[in-house]
């Protein structure tokens, strides 16, 4: 058996009132690769950050190499080793690719001054490993959310460790890089790096993973070997939950004809007509959105789903065409008469867009409502009260405490009041910028439940989501971008896996180009 | 293909904008002030820009950082005062007296500097406290501007080095070495790195508590060197003779490109800014304006560089997300 290199015994740690790991027990042997899995809030994070010195246990042992250590912060960590990879990212925007990549570490000439060729050389190896071909030149803040998981990687990668954290590193990137990873994951493995693997994705720790550890409520409940056991999601699963996984059954086609139907709408509640913007990230998109629909927009990451979006909600200029809402034409020039008009757009990157992290939950939640106030010089404040307590009712919020701050939430939890703030609005049209990115399976359906409520009273659903599983589970239709442009639509019948991926790559236009690109 | 990076990457350069301002400002002054391209205007600009520039670079280095110093126009205070009371004639005593001006300049500055990387007030309110005391300390030392400064030493500051190099350039020079050198340094990397992002910076291991003591102890020096400067200028100790450092500098290093957020810019933009403000004073000294209007033209001419400066982020805006 191969030597432990991590060892973590009755791990306790608790948060002003709130205990994040109550007994957490996990062990890391050389040269394998272990899954810890888990709800949202179920600790993973914290005891990664433990693990890494970030944070200090209230109680519990932790040994690496087989002996006792105490890690007063990441530097510790980095002496024996131990290096990882951040879900809330640790690069710095104003900065170069290579220059993050070197921080904390850079190459020092004989001098003592720094050698700036050495560090970008370095940068440059680092981003080979896991095949991105990106300038290390570039600054970070003008490179895309996956391309800064992947310098994070690299970043960890570059300092040669012993052992390696991944928390969360493929949340935001797109098949391709996946694989990649991967890639890299397994050479690291055959050169004896022994690796944590923290996913809410359940079929890649079964792909990728030499055994795996199941937390929940900041406890270990349970073990899996693969070298014993299938590599089954399945099994997995009720570890996760402590139950088997209900997943809301998928209304038929017809049936929800009838209910969209039932709702008796003249007009689509929203029209697009030759949509373009700027420098052709869009190109002549139409569609239209019926009252109750939920329409979804598929297709590789980054082809435009976000910009249409974008557009709606009132961020971005530069657009031609016509957007009409209940059949009249309507200017969207800003965030606030898209409010106005009940086009409300919940973000991907939630702690950025979303919240007020520092602000209570009921704070947070009327923000909405008190920035379209008008009249009174005082807002109501107790009917603002209520409605937020409402608000928390249907998303149905863990803890239910309007006054507690947002930071203290949970991550699916937060996604839960971002969505909920705009329930004080009763919105027309929602949309949905990857709501689920980062966020349990039970936090996911529960979010697509509180939608399935909203559409079931007549608000409509533009829903833009990297996981097509989201998409087959959730969507009316399904629009195919590619480019900038729409190049498929997908009817309910036929919504499955393979029609998204197929049109997705859009084979059926450019055969030629797809055969070349799968042997590149 | 590379040259045109590195034409991309100067025209998006922070201090891109004020380069251009500069370049206006410097015709504009041109127009107005007789014999400017002159050795002797040169010269005399150079005695009253030099100081500027100086405090300039020690606050963009705070700014950097991602804090900001309102206590530098009363340390160069404290440390005029401090010297003037001290000089005497000869050159051992002058020596004594600059080394020991030196060191008050840093003290103060890694006072703040301690206070503000280890307990962590903010940096405004920390330093305007300090700013109080150093002008207090500076009034009960000198309550009227007054202390001697020999001959020898104003003398220097005035004179030219081999006849063609004017004292106050050659420290800019010895300054703008000092800045090329800080460029290769690892902790002035990290100095970027914390006031980019201090989270990102502790999780890559940077320390950020001495990152933030050195930058207030590089500011230290810039502080010193503007010191040594305006007693050299003024030839007295005066309580009151650093007053108008604090918020020019503020100003120029932000006309300069230096992001008050912290994390972007550099000393060459902060240099420029330095020197727009002297230019500015100038033209409406030239200009025949009268007191008053004065600092009325000098807030709406900031406003103004200020607006330039806004010009490619409004352009960006324009398709932002």
């Amino acid at each position: 058996m191969a030597d432990t290199v991590l060892q973590a015994r009755h791990i306790k740690k608790s948060f002003v009132g709130v205990r994040a790991l109550s007994d957490a027990n996990f062990v890391l042997r050389e040269g394998e690769v272990c899954g810890l899995v888990g709800a949202n809030g179920s600790g993973k994070t914290t005891f990664a950050r433990v693990v890494s010195g970030l944070l200090r246990p209230d109680d519990g042992e932790l040994l690496l190499y087989e002996r006792p250590v105490d890690l007063r912060s990441h530097l510790d960590a980095e002496q024996y080793r131990m290096a990882m990879v951040h879900q809330n990212l640790s690069l710095v925007p104003e900065m170069t690719i290579w220059e993050n990549i070197a921080l904390g570490r850079e190459a020092r000439d004989a001098l003592g001054l720094l050698d700036n060729r050495a560090a970008a050389e370095q940068a440059r190896g680092a981003l080979a490993t896991i095949g991105v071909g990106l300038s290390v030149h570039e600054r970070v803040r003008n490179v895309s959310p996956d391309e800064k998981q992947l310098i994070e990687i690299a970043k960890a990668l570059a300092k040669d460790p012993r052992i390696l954290i991944l928390d969360e590193p493929t949340a935001s990137l797109d098949f391709h890089q996946v694989e990649a990873l991967f890639g890299a994951v397994k050479l690291l493995k055959e050169n004896g790096v022994s690796i944590i693997f923290i996913s809410h994705r359940i079929w890649e720790v079964a792909r990728i993973c030499d055994r795996l550890v199941a937390f929940r409520n900041g406890e270990t409940v349970g073990e899996l070997d693969f070298s014993v056991h299938d590599r089954d999601e399945r099994l997995i699963v009720p570890l996760i939950t402590g139950r088997e996984v209900k997943t809301r059954i998928r209304k038929s086609a017809s049936q929800r004809e009838r209910e969209i139907a039932a709702l008796q709408a003249p007009a689509p509640v929203l029209e697009i007509k030759s949509l373009s913007l700027d420098g052709g990230r869009l190109k002549n998109i139409s569609l239209s959105l019926r009252r109750g629909e939920v329409l979804g927009l598929g297709g590789l990451q980054r082809q435009g789903q976000e910009e249409i979006l974008m557009i709606l909600a009132g961020y971005l200029r530069g657009f031609s065409g016509q957007i009409l809402i209940n059949g009249s034409p309507v200017s969207l020039r800003n965030t606030r008469q898209a409010i106005r008009r009940g086009i409300v757009l919940i973000p991907g990157d939630r702690q950025k867009e979303g919240l007020f992290l520092q602000h209570s939950v009921l704070t947070n939640l009327l923000y909405p409502k008190v920035s379209m106030h008008r009249g009174s010089f005082f807002l109501p404040t107790s009917r603002y009260r209520r409605l937020a307590t409402e608000a928390i009712d249907k998303v149905s919020l863990v803890p239910p405490n309007p006054r507690l701050n947002v930071s203290q939430l949970s991550g699916g939890n937060q996604q839960k009041v971002v969505v909920g703030k705009w329930l004080t609005l009763s919105p027309t049209v929602l949309l949905l910028n990857d709501p689920t990115k980062g966020v349990d399976v039970g936090t996911r359906e529960n979010i697509y439940e509180i939608i399935s409520s909203l559409t079931a009273q007549g608000a409509s659903v533009l829903l833009y989501a990297s996981d097509n599983e989201e998409l087959i589970n959730n969507c009316d239709r399904v629009l195919i971008v590619f480019e900038g442009r729409i190049v498929k639509e997908i009817g309910a019948e036929e919504i499955s896996e393979e029609k998204i991926v197929v049109s997705s790559l859009n084979v059926e236009h450019t055969g030629e180009e797809a055969e070349t690109g799968n042997t590149r | 293909m590379t040259n045109r990076r590195y034409l991309r990457e100067l025209l998006q350069d922070s201090s891109f904008p004020s380069f251009l301002m500069l370049v206006l400002l410097v015709i504009v002054n041109a127009i107005l002030q007789p014999n400017f391209f002159s050795y002797q205007v040169f010269r005399i600009n150079f005695l009253t820009f030099t100081p500027l520039i100086l405090v300039s670079l020690a606050q963009a280095t705070v700014i950097l950082v991602g804090a900001v110093d309102l206590s530098l126009g009363a340390g160069i205070s404290l440390v005029t005062a401090v010297m003037a009371s001290l000089m005497g004639d000869s050159v051992l005593s002058i020596v004594l007296v600059v080394l020991l001006g030196i060191g008050v300049a840093v003290f103060l500055s890694l006072f703040n500097g301690f206070f503000i990387g280890i307990i962590g007030p903010p940096p405004l309110i920390m330093t305007f406290a300090t700013s109080t005391i150093w002008f207090g300390a500076a009034l009960l030392l000198m309550p009227h501007p007054g202390g001697y400064i020999p001959e020898t030493y104003y003398g220097l500051y005035t004179a030219s080095i081999g006849g063609f190099l004017p004292t106050p350039v050659a420290v800019l020079i010895v300054a703008m070495l000092f800045c090329l050198l800080l460029g290769r340094s690892r902790a002035f990397r990290h100095v970027y790195a914390v006031g980019g992002n201090e989270k990102a910076a502790r999780a890559s291991g940077i320390n950020v508590t001495a990152t933030k003591i050195f930058a207030f102890l590089v500011s230290g020096v810039f502080v010193a060197m503007a010191a040594l400067c305006v007693v050299g200028q003024t030839a007295t100790g005066d309580a009151r003779s650093g007053q108008g450092f604090t918020l020019n500098s503020v100003a120029a290093a932000v006309i300069g490109g230096i992001a008050f957020s912290g994390g972007k810019g550099n000393y060459l933009g902060a240099a420029m800014g330095g020197i727009i403000l002297g230019l500015l004073i100038n033209i409406i000294y030239f200009a025949n304006i009268t007191s008053f209007y004065q600092e009325f033209m000098k807030g709406v001419i900031i406003i103004v560089a200020l607006l330039i400066g806004a010009v490619p982020r409004l352009r960006r805006g324009a398709t932002r997300h």
